[in-house]
Parts: C-alpha cells; structure tokens; sequence
C-alpha cells in the first residue's frame, strides 16, 4: 500500500520535471491501454468490454490516479485527436468501395438518412429541453449520433463545446451499440438496409462494429450510412445554427 | 502507399481553408480521384483502413474532457445520460421504420409493375 503511494508519487515527480516525459508518459499510456482493451474485447466481446468505453475509462483512473489535469493530459495527447483530419478524408476509400451499393439503394439510404438526422437532432433537442439542460450542453448533444470527427465539427459550428460532444458520442456509441439489438429483437424489419441502417444512423462506429456481427451486408451498409450522415450533418450544420439561432 | 495517402489527406488540409472542415475537402477530392480512375484504389487502400480500423484511438483523448466536467457526477450526469438512450432509441426505431415501410411499399410496387425477382431478394434476407 505505501509503496504503491510512493511509486504514484515519484512517477508524478517525474511525470512534471519535463513536459515531453508527460507527453511521452500519456501518449504511450493511451495507445497501450487502447491496444490492451482491443485485445481484452478480441478475447471477451462484450458489450461492456467494448474498447470504445473500456479505454477512456482506463485513462481516467490512471489520470486521477496520478493525479494530473486535463490540460495537463491533452497537451501530450493531442497530436492524437489531429490525426482525426486525416482519417476523415480515408472515409473516401470505404465510399468508393460501396458505390455499387449506393447506387442501387441511393433513395432508400437517402430517405432514411434524412428521417434518421432530423430525427437524432430534434429528439435531442427536446428531451434535453424536457429535462431542463440548456445552452451550451444542449448544443454539445445534438450532433452525438454521427461519428466522431464530424460530430466534432458541426457542435463547434452550431455554438457547443466538441470536447464535450466527443464524450456525449462515446457514450452514444457504447449505449447505442447494446440498445440496437434490442431494437432489432423488438421490431419486425425485413430489409438488410433497414437493420443496417439503424446501427450507423444511431450509434456510428460501435453501432457498425456491432451490425458486422449481425451481418456482412447489415455491417457494410451500416458503414455506409455512418460516413454518409456524417457528411451530411457537416453540410447542414451553417442551417442548423440558423434554425437554432431562432429557436434561442 | 500509405505516405501517399498521408500527403493527399494534410496537403488538402493545410492548402485550403475554407469554411468546412479541411478534412471533408481532402475526402471529396479523394473521392474524385478514385472515381474518375486517376487514382488507383490499391495505392489508398492500406493507409485508410489503418485509419479508419484504429480512428477510435484518436478521439480517446477528447473524450477525457469528462474529466473537466465533475458536474457530470451528479443530478446533470443523470440527466444527460437519459436524453442520450431516450434519444437513440428514437433514431433508431424512427430510421429503420422510415426505411423498412418505404422498402415495403417500393417491393409491392415494383412486383405489381414489372415482376423483376432479383431487385427484391437483393435487399431482403
């Protein structure tokens, strides 16, 4: 026990003499624990265990465990989140490989899309306002069920705070992911794009890691329809402001 | 073929600063090129599913913010934890209803219009 303390308390030292050593310390933490947690979900897929949660989670205890702040930890870090730019421009490849898709179920994907984001922000929209959050926090919910970087992008665009919306689509991801199959089990869906769809629409990433275990073509379309809301969201995004510019 | 990649997606990032994301402009050119056959898809493909497979690592650190937001802990944390599932749950049932009825309805009309099997069975089961 004290010389856990120790430990804790001299790796803190160290941690602080050199801001590079934190850098260092924090990047190689967050890429082992995010290695760590794939390996363990490889071993046990559960939904708990789904690297999306378990990894921040891990982070956060080590964070406070060793007691450093936020700023402290992006600092290091964010060389990370830039590489999200990138990735952005590689949903090109994944599009393309689908186009074939795209174009025989263009209407169905596009009908849904619309019904699916209009939905997404409006539910948001209200139930927040039903439960009295409002502001900032409210906005930083809206766009929580399109995928990372572009949730990002479009809750700076329409006033909230991307940091936070990057944590509200964790939790999006991880809830959505398990609640999916529930709405699968319940509703009677005929269609491969329907039950694809519900999956990319409400819970992006983990949402189309979890269709590619109901099916090949319900993964592929759920892919599909993640990177094309995105997309989508992000050209919508200057309306949005408008619309809730007028709202208050 | 991964560098490749890599200087298409933060050259475009970097030259141009428009108002979108420079991100989604480096897709849509990515886009182009590969549809109008100048680039090959195989010079790209490697780099971006290394990308796309490993993307949650990069939005780990953002999600730590939630370390700047202790009010999360309390009655706020409950809250915004109830709009996230009430909210998803009604995406979700909203998106595959509006897909599966319009599928419906689209099958019936094109069985009654014109018979083609294949259209049918290739979007069902």
């Amino acid at each position: 026990m004290n010389l856990g303390m120790n430990v804790a308390l001299s790796m803190e030292a160290l941690l602080r003499s050199d801001p590079l050593v934190g850098a260092a310390f924090w990047s190689a933490a967050t890429v082992g624990f995010y290695l760590l947690a794939k390996a363990v979900y490889r071993r046990w897929p559960r939904w708990w265990l789904l690297p999306l949660g378990s990894t921040p989670a891990l982070l956060i205890i080590a964070v406070l465990l060793l007691d450093t702040s936020y700023s402290e930890y992006i600092r290091g870090t964010h060389w990370l989140v830039a590489l999200l730019g990138p990735a952005v421009v590689a949903f090109a490849v994944p599009i393309y490989q689908r186009r074939a898709l795209i174009r025989r179920h263009w209407p169905l994907l596009a009908f849904g899309m619309v019904v699916g984001s209009a939905t997404a922000v409006a539910s948001s929209w209200g139930f927040a306002t039903l439960l009295g959050l409002d502001g900032a926090l409210r906005l930083s919910l809206l766009p929580r069920s399109i995928s990372t970087p572009f949730a990002m992008t479009v809750s700076s665009e329409i006033g909230g705070i991307p940091d936070l919306t990057a944590v509200f689509v964790v939790m999006t991801g991880v809830l959505g992911a398990v609640l999916g199959e529930v709405v699968l089990a319940w509703l009677p869906l005929r269609s491969t794009i329907a039950r694809g769809s519900l999956f990319g629409m409400g819970a992006h990433g983990a949402g189309t890691a979890r269709a590619y275990e109901v099916g090949a073509e319900e993964g592929a379309i759920a892919g599909l329809v993640m990177v094309l809301v995105g997309l989508l969201n992000v050209l919508l995004a200057p309306l949005m402001v408008i619309a809730f510019a007028r709202l208050g | 073929m991964v560098l490749g990649f890599w200087l298409v997606g933060e050259g475009v990032v970097r030259l141009l600063s428009l108002p979108f994301p420079g991100g989604l402009v480096g897709l849509l050119l990515l886009l182009g090129l590969l549809a109008s056959g100048r680039l090959r898809l195989a010079r790209v493909e490697r780099g971006a599913a290394f990308l796309l497979s490993d993307m949650l690592l990069f939005f780990v650190p953002a999600a730590l913010a939630v370390l700047d937001h202790r009010e999360f802990l309390s009655l706020t944390g409950v809250k915004i934890l109830a709009v996230i599932l009430l909210s998803t749950a009604t995406v979700m049932i909203a998106t595959a209803l509006a897909i599966d009825l319009c599928y419906r309805w689209m099958s019936r009309h094109e069985s009654r219009n014109e018979r083609s099997p294949e259209h049918g069975s290739a979007a069902a089961e």
